[in-house]
């Protein structure tokens, strides 16, 4: 009975405020959407870190046989070489950390960026012995770097240098502008469905006040008499979340999958796992962005 | 069974307290009208008994228990053994006779086979039986104070509270409510009647609380409204 009365009253209220219902699964759905892309962009963002280094580091690319970028390179970097160049990044006031890479470390990466194909076979493109030493340098600032380059750059075992800030920025900078603007905007989506969500109780207290009286009055526990609230709050937040994983996933599909990562081959891209990952945090944080709103709002109006 | 004890309750602004050190004692099976003009403060008492707000000072008590310092998740077990009646029958239009008093014991969580016993025998108790699919609308307004009364009773409250359950009603309509309510004082819950109308509280010669400016005036066992001469 107890079950059936709470039903019923979901069933009223959901049909009873339809229109603002519509309204505030529509918002979430969009704001909701929005957050997820956003999400999406940071996960991108540190998928590219990861491969492609920071704006923060410097790659100093050590000397091969035959070093197709810088003739005066004859033999692979030696032993004496390599800690002559850690003393000088060592001593330099400008570096945080760094670290050496070894030839089969920086062929991973280069799989990274270049797909598996030109690696695989019994004649490949690339093998370990084309792939050069490097020791990556994080920087305290992104603007200090000339100091290090100079250190560096005259001795003998050094091929050349790439500032990852001039190479990655561009890149950065996209993705910071997607990442920020689809927040700021389902940020201010989201403002617009809680104060949605916040009207529709107000309307449907105003509706069952005499209802809503007499179950004080006799008695009701203050969740029976937030309950259907609670319900009609937490159901548009589930409609909501679904078309906004649907939306999340459409846009890794062809977006992502289907799209980028088509044409922009020289960078990673996230997959299905990053749209689960999203979608979980979807999934938790939409009913927590109605339901405490309405518990708030149904102390205040069915002084509870 | 009600007690006040030292009670004051004054609202916000430079108004007079609406009670003053009321101290006011009900028994168990007692059946007792609160009498006084408006904004005597009968209303007030109602309201602090259940537990609508909490005395400025004193202390209130139902059944043995303090309830200025109940917990806020108690105050509805403290609703549900009492009954409340109101001069504008509050019933829900959209619901018939037999479903208002069925909705309070749903909302409290009564089992529907537990409603289809007892909502039946609260109607007969209050002379309705054959009108439980009425609509509110259909009924004259006694029959509407049947049916609060009806709700109010279906749980087998301990007490009955009822705040002019009479005023909308002309006066043969009102003996008719007054004898109900005497029929269930005499089953045993304790009645307390706030009411500004002489002729049931003469009629009936039962306790009378006069309340003037927020404090006991006159508390006779036997009395009728005015003071007797």
């Amino acid at each position: 009975m107890q079950l059936r009365h709470v039903s019923t009253n979901l069933r009223q209220g959901l049909r009873r405020n339809a229109s603002m219902h519509l309204a505030v699964i529509l918002t979430l759905f969009v704001s909701l959407s929005l957050a997820g892309i956003g999400l999406m962009m940071s996960k991108q963002a540190d998928l590219t870190v990861d491969v492609i280094g920071s704006e923060l580091q410097i790659q100093v690319v050590l000397c091969l046989p035959d070093d197709p970028q810088n003739a005066s390179c004859t033999s692979e970097v030696t032993e004496e070489q390599k800690s002559a160049i850690a003393t000088a990044i060592d001593d330099n006031p400008e570096v945080a950390d760094f670290a050496f890479e070894s030839k089969a470390e920086s062929l991973e990466k280069l799989k990274a960026l270049l797909g598996p194909e030109q690696f695989e076979g019994p004649d490949p493109v690339f093998t370990v012995e084309d792939a050069p030493q490097a020791v990556r340098i994080t920087l305290k600032d992104p603007n200090d770097f000339d100091g290090t380059v100079d250190a560096v750059a005259n001795l003998d075992g050094v091929s050349y240098i790439t500032l990852a800030k001039d190479e990655v920025k561009p890149i950065f900078t996209l993705i910071d502008v997607l990442q920020y603007s689809s927040w700021g905007a389902a940020a201010a989506l989201l403002l617009a469905s809680i104060l949605l969500v916040a009207n529709t109780i107000r309307l449907t207290a105003l509706a069952r006040r005499k209802e809503i009286e007499i179950m004080r009055l006799v008695g009701a526990s203050r969740i029976f008499i937030a309950l259907p609230f609670l319900l009609e709050a937490l159901v548009t937040a589930l409609i909501g979340v679904a078309l906004a994983v649907g939306a999340v996933a459409a846009f890794t599909q062809f977006a992502l999958i289907g799209g980028l990562s088509e044409v922009v081959r020289a960078l990673p891209f996230i997959g299905w796992a990053e749209w689960a990952e999203t979608s979980l945090v979807l999934v938790v944080v939409a009913p927590i962005l109605t339901v405490v709103p309405t518990l708030l709002l149904t102390r205040k109006y069915l002084r509870l | 069974m009600i007690r006040f004890e030292k009670v004051t309750k004054s609202y916000a602004g430079p108004d007079k307290p609406a009670l003053n050190q009321v101290t006011i004692n009900v028994d168990k099976g007692e059946f007792v009208f609160l009498v006084g003009a408006s904004g005597s403060g009968k209303s007030t008492a109602l309201r602090l008994l259940l537990r609508e707000m909490r005395p400025t000072t004193g202390r209130v008590y139902v059944a043995g228990k303090e309830i200025n310092r109940l917990a806020t998740w108690k105050v509805p077990r403290l609703r549900r053994q009492i009954g409340t009646v109101f001069q504008d029958f509050r019933l829900l239009q959209n619901k018939n006779v037999s479903e208002n008093v069925a909705f309070a014991l749903q909302v409290i969580g009564r089992s529907g086979r537990d409603i289809k016993r007892t909502v039946p025998e609260t109607l007969e108790l209050v002379g309705l039986s054959g009108k439980a699919t009425r609509m509110p609308e259909e009924l004259s307004g006694g029959e509407q104070q049947r049916v609060a009364i009806a709700r109010a009773m279906v749980n087998h409250p301990m007490i009955l509270i009822a705040d002019e359950p009479t005023g909308n009603l002309d006066p043969a309509t009102s003996v008719g409510i007054m004898k109900l309510l005497d029929r269930i004082n005499a089953t045993g819950t304790t009645v307390l009647m706030a009411t500004h109308d002489h002729g049931v509280v003469d009629q009936m010669r039962k306790r009378v609380i006069e309340l003037d400016h927020g404090r006991v005036v006159r508390d006779e066992a036997t009395g009728v409204y005015g003071f007797q001469h």
